[in-house]
């Protein structure tokens, strides 16, 4: 097991570099720089750039230089001095522009994620369970629609709602008064009201999946002969349920766990963008349209070791969960 | 149907139940954190100062207004536009982070010469006042003697002097020395760079070789700023400190490129909360957070009629936004208060006003048209060229559109049907160009097309070029906005048999492909308040509006590059020389009158609908903006109502 684990992350090394040659290349394929998106920007504004100034920033800023001697700059700084490069965007280093953000994204998709568990694992078991049911029919058609909606759509539906009853569509994670404030329970509590929508729709998609698995796990397991025997022997409906079916139905979730890794911190990126929420998608987002590179890529890259490690993790969660697997280790 | 209904009425149960559930864990009512500023309520008194600046001044750290202010004589009064105000509150506005730097920066300029409201002068304003002598060639400026910059330090024609022998001169921030400070001798050509002098602390001279008559104007659209903290940038320039300690500064600072944050600091000072500035109000956060927050400027050299100094709003805050909708919403829902938007949200915010409380201002723009294409006389395909060069093809263009369907599609009848032209009462007005080849007559445009030769036609029954090659014309835009007018013109195009493809790319490349000469055809709007003060839209001096295409290339390169102007663009270069080498306004407006003569003959760019206004959404609580400005980039657009003496009834 040991032996597995240390040669697949040897094997992620080459992974990586392979991946962070793809990403630097993939972001320079485009047409036009960083260079011609901000003079765009600058001229809709009313402020003339001259092919000279255009030509110095490039200048300044290394665009002028070949593809291969841009990334071999920047992956030198990111290997020796763990230095991801500078967003132009931002004019921040490309770490500090991550690190505004990280705090909030993590919030964000961690709350989305026990709001998903907490709402799917209990739906889940009771559809199982309740088959053909009133109720089945109502979770699993809910279900179905929520797999069905663009997030994006919902998103403007429950703003305009909000904007509608309250009169506060209920943008961004914090009222004006509270962005720049320090900590509080009162700025708790804005985020907690803020955090709703989000957490509805950026949820709801992945809570149907899990509420679909989650029942069709269920009902393979509850007419395994282990809940039959149960049953027998005259314990409690309850007590079986949870101490056998649920348990076994568990496992295709846990083992997926760590391919959320890197949605959990990049954070939804359309919903993100409709909401005006302060997290990693949109940021990523506006990088790639600007053509802010060593962002962009720095954020491509961290995703791809993200999912690697997510993958790697859940093999390991597998193999440890589940025998059969382990055994196969050994064999190797 | 009916199912589709109880699918939406499930779908709203459920999002109800579920945003129910979730908002009775969150309590209702969330306290607001304590105002300083709302404890002190100040109705029309008599304080000479906001509150919060009064407050720093008992607690002994902050001067008191007179030692701020600069002596009595020379603080500037500023004419309110309705009345008195008071002081206090937030201009909310949202904003796209400092890629809309301009936005926050123009509303808040304080140029050394600005703009009269009429727009066809300039006045002092940084500035006390100014002499120029018989030819106009040495112009006397003088200062606000005890004027000083945020942080107290004084602002003399040293700040001046220093911009430009350090700064400007040296072109440490980006920019070439600005065209502004050159006079031309119009015999020989000759450019000579102006001389900068000081006097005496309050005063300084510009002296030109030869007679620069508009030299206050061209410093006005050119180089407001003239002018920078030396005490700030003594501290960082590499001439004064060493490469290697602004080396350490700009890593200090989060830079890593010194010249990039020479750029940040020299030009785009109005972000950064470390830089000392003369604007009403000084940026107190990073820009680059989620709310820009900017404060009023205790050392704000600008007082009401009635000795109250400047200004009376206490912050502006800019809230980021992601999506352009959340300004819309966010106005409609009262959570900004001052807001600019395009014609095209104008029946969405009117439908609103009552509800959102706030009102719709319109402000007037100079520009000749809201939907247009302008035809690139340069294009390098030789049998286009010579297609759009061709006046006939222009008209034929113009009049197979309808002109009454395009303005009330795409500006929901917010525009006239005219002609691309100067509006009236903008200078170089011209009567009867509104009217000019507007009237829609598809059977005349069919038949001027049938002259041209156009008339052999492909399996699609789509005009050919005379030789029997395809003819397509390609609009390339920056943007989906467009895509009303777009569709309207294709089919107007098409029904006259000839082909129009539109290519939507990101801003970017289209900016590129312009550069490049690769954009045949645009659909950029000309605006120009005075071509005099700004001829870059309808003289080719250097690559940048689309009609022109390469002839700018020539002129910029001194005809080493780019395409040869000809005909009527030569002679509007001609004109432009003479106006450069003028001796007295009425010589210049008389020369801008004949190039704005030949744009009416030529017609390159054909107009669809007429101007529409910008639209100001204004809280009503939020008094003296004026109704009849003119928005134009030239006059720094919101900032020229002087946002200063904008107040929030209390």
């Amino acid at each position: 097991m040991l032996q597995y684990i240390i040669k697949r992350i040897l094997l992620v090394i080459p992974v990586v570099i392979l991946i962070s040659f793809i990403v630097f290349y993939i972001i320079q394929l485009p047409p036009g720089d960083y260079v011609s998106s901000y003079s765009a920007k600058m001229s809709a504004a009313g402020e003339v750039m001259t092919q000279a100034e255009m030509d110095e920033m490039r200048a300044n800023l290394g665009l002028d230089r070949p593809v291969y001697e841009q990334y071999f700059v920047w992956m030198k700084k990111i290997i020796l001095h763990g230095d991801f490069g500078f967003s132009f965007n931002f004019n921040k280093p490309v770490i500090d522009v991550v690190g505004q953000y990280i705090v909030l994204t993590l919030v964000v998709s961690l709350v989305t994620m026990l709001f998903q568990y907490a709402v799917a694992i209990p739906i889940g078991i009771y559809t199982a369970v309740k088959q053909y049911s009133a109720g089945d029919y109502f979770f699993s058609g809910l279900s179905f629609i929520g797999m069905a909606t663009p997030n994006f759509l919902l998103a403007i539906i429950l703003m305009y709602l909000s904007y509608n009853w309250f009169g506060d569509p209920l943008l961004g994670l914090f009222s004006s008064e509270y962005v720049n404030a320090p900590w509080s329970m009162a700025k708790v509590f804005d985020l907690m009201k803020h955090m709703i929508i989000p957490v509805i729709v950026i949820g709801l998609s992945s809570t149907a999946d899990l509420v679909r698995i989650m029942r069709g796990q269920m009902l393979d397991e509850l007419n395994k002969p282990s809940v039959v025997t149960a049953r027998a022997k005259g314990l409690s409906e309850m007590s079986i349920l949870f101490k056998y079916p649920t348990r076994a139905a568990l496992n295709p979730i846990v083992s997926t766990l760590g391919w959320s890794l890197s949605s959990i911190f990049t954070g939804a990126t359309i919903t993100a963008i409709v909401l005006n929420l302060p997290i990693q998608g949109p940021v990523m987002y506006n990088a790639l349209l600007g053509q802010d590179m060593y962002l962009a890529g720095s954020w491509l890259l961290f995703m791809a070791l993200l999912t690697v490690i997510g993958t790697l993790i859940s093999d390991i969660l597998l193999a440890w969960l589940d025998p059969k697997i382990r055994t196969e280790f050994r064999g190797n | 149907m009916k199912r589709n209904k109880k699918f939406i009425l499930l779908f709203v149960v459920m999002a109800l139940i579920i945003a129910g559930c979730s908002n009775n864990a969150a309590p209702k009512e969330v306290e607001k954190p304590k105002d300083e500023d709302k404890k002190v309520e100040t109705p029309k008194s008599d304080a000479k100062e906001a509150p919060m600046l009064e407050a720093l001044v008992k607690a002994g750290t902050l001067p008191a207004l007179e030692q701020r202010l600069p002596v009595q004589a020379d603080i500037m009064i500023e004419q309110v536009t309705d009345e008195i105000g008071t002081y206090g509150g937030d201009w909310k506005m949202p904003w796209t982070g400092p890629g809309d730097k301009w936005g926050i920066g123009m509303a808040t300029e304080e140029a050394l010469f600005r703009f009269t409201k009429e727009g066809d002068k300039v006045e002092p304003n940084v500035a006390k006042g100014y002499e120029v002598n018989e030819d106009s060639t040495v112009f006397t400026i003088h200062l606000r003697e005890g004027m000083k910059w945020s942080d107290g330090v004084p602002f003399t024609a040293d700040d001046v002097l220093f911009y430009w022998e350090h700064m400007l001169t040296k072109e440490t921030f980006g920019k070439k020395i600005y065209d502004a400070y050159y006079s031309v001798d119009p015999a020989t050509g000759d450019r000579a760079l102006a001389e900068v002098k000081k006097v005496n602390d309050y005063t300084f001279t510009v002296t030109h070789k030869y007679p620069s008559v508009q030299f206050l104007e061209r410093v006005a659209i050119d180089n407001k700023w003239f002018f920078a903290p030396a005490h700030f940038h003594k501290e960082i320039l590499p001439e004064l400190v060493g490469d290697a300690k602004t080396l350490e500064i700009t890593k200090q600072w989060g830079y890593e490129d010194p010249k990039v944050f020479l750029v940040e600091t020299g030009y785009y000072d109005w972000i950064h909360y470390q830089i000392p500035t003369l604007r009403a109000w000084v940026p107190k956060t990073d820009a680059n957070g989620d709310q820009f927050v900017m404060e009023r400027n205790p050392y704000f050299w600008k007082t009401d009629a009635d000795g109250k100094q400047l200004p009376y709003i206490d912050r502006i805050v800019a809230t980021k936004i992601q999506d352009p909708s959340q300004k819309l919403l966010g106005t409609l829902a009262g959570d900004f208060n001052l807001v600019t938007f395009e014609s095209r949200d104008f029946t969405v915010l009117k439908e609103n006003e009552k509800k959102g409380d706030f009102r719709v201002i319109p402000w007037t723009q100079p520009t000749w048209s809201s939907a247009a294409v302008q035809l690139n006389q340069t294009t390098p395909d030789p049998n286009l060229r010579k297609l759009f060069q061709d006046i006939r093809f222009r008209e034929a263009l113009s009049i197979g559109v309808d002109r009454v369907e395009i303005s009330e599609i795409v500006t929901n009848g917010l525009a006239e049907p005219i002609q691309a032209s100067v509006p009236e009462g903008v200078v170089g007005y011209q009567e009867g160009w509104a009217k000019q080849w507007a009237e829609f007559d598809p059977q005349r445009a069919n038949q001027i097309l049938d002259e041209l030769g156009l008339t052999k036609r492909d399996k699609d029954n789509f005009r050919l070029f005379p030789d029997g090659s395809d003819l397509t014309l390609e609009i390339v835009e920056g943007s989906p906005d467009n895509a009303a007018f777009l569709e309207l013109l294709k089919k107007y195009y098409e029904d006259l048999g000839i082909k129009l493809n539109t290519k939507v790319v990101d801003q970017g490349t289209q900016f590129d492909l312009k550069y490049a000469n690769k954009i045949a055809m645009h659909t950029e709007n000309i605006s120009v308040a005075n071509l005099a003060f700004r001829p870059d839209a309808l003289v080719p001096l250097r690559v940048i509006t689309p009609w022109f295409g390469h002839y700018g290339l020539y002129s910029s390169s001194g005809g080493k590059e780019g395409v040869k102007p000809e005909g009527d663009v030569a002679l509007i270069l001609e004109l432009w020389d003479k106006i450069k080498g003028s001796k007295s306004k009425e010589e210049i407006n008389q020369y801008s009158d004949e190039i704005m003569k030949l744009h009416m003959k030529n017609q390159w760019v054909i107009g669809y609908a007429g101007p529409t206004p910008m639209l100001i959404a204004a809280s009503n609580k939020i008094r003296n903006i004026p109704t009849d400005v003119v928005w134009a980039d030239e006059y720094r657009t919101l900032g020229h109502g002087h946002p200063s003496q904008y107040f929030i009834e209390q």
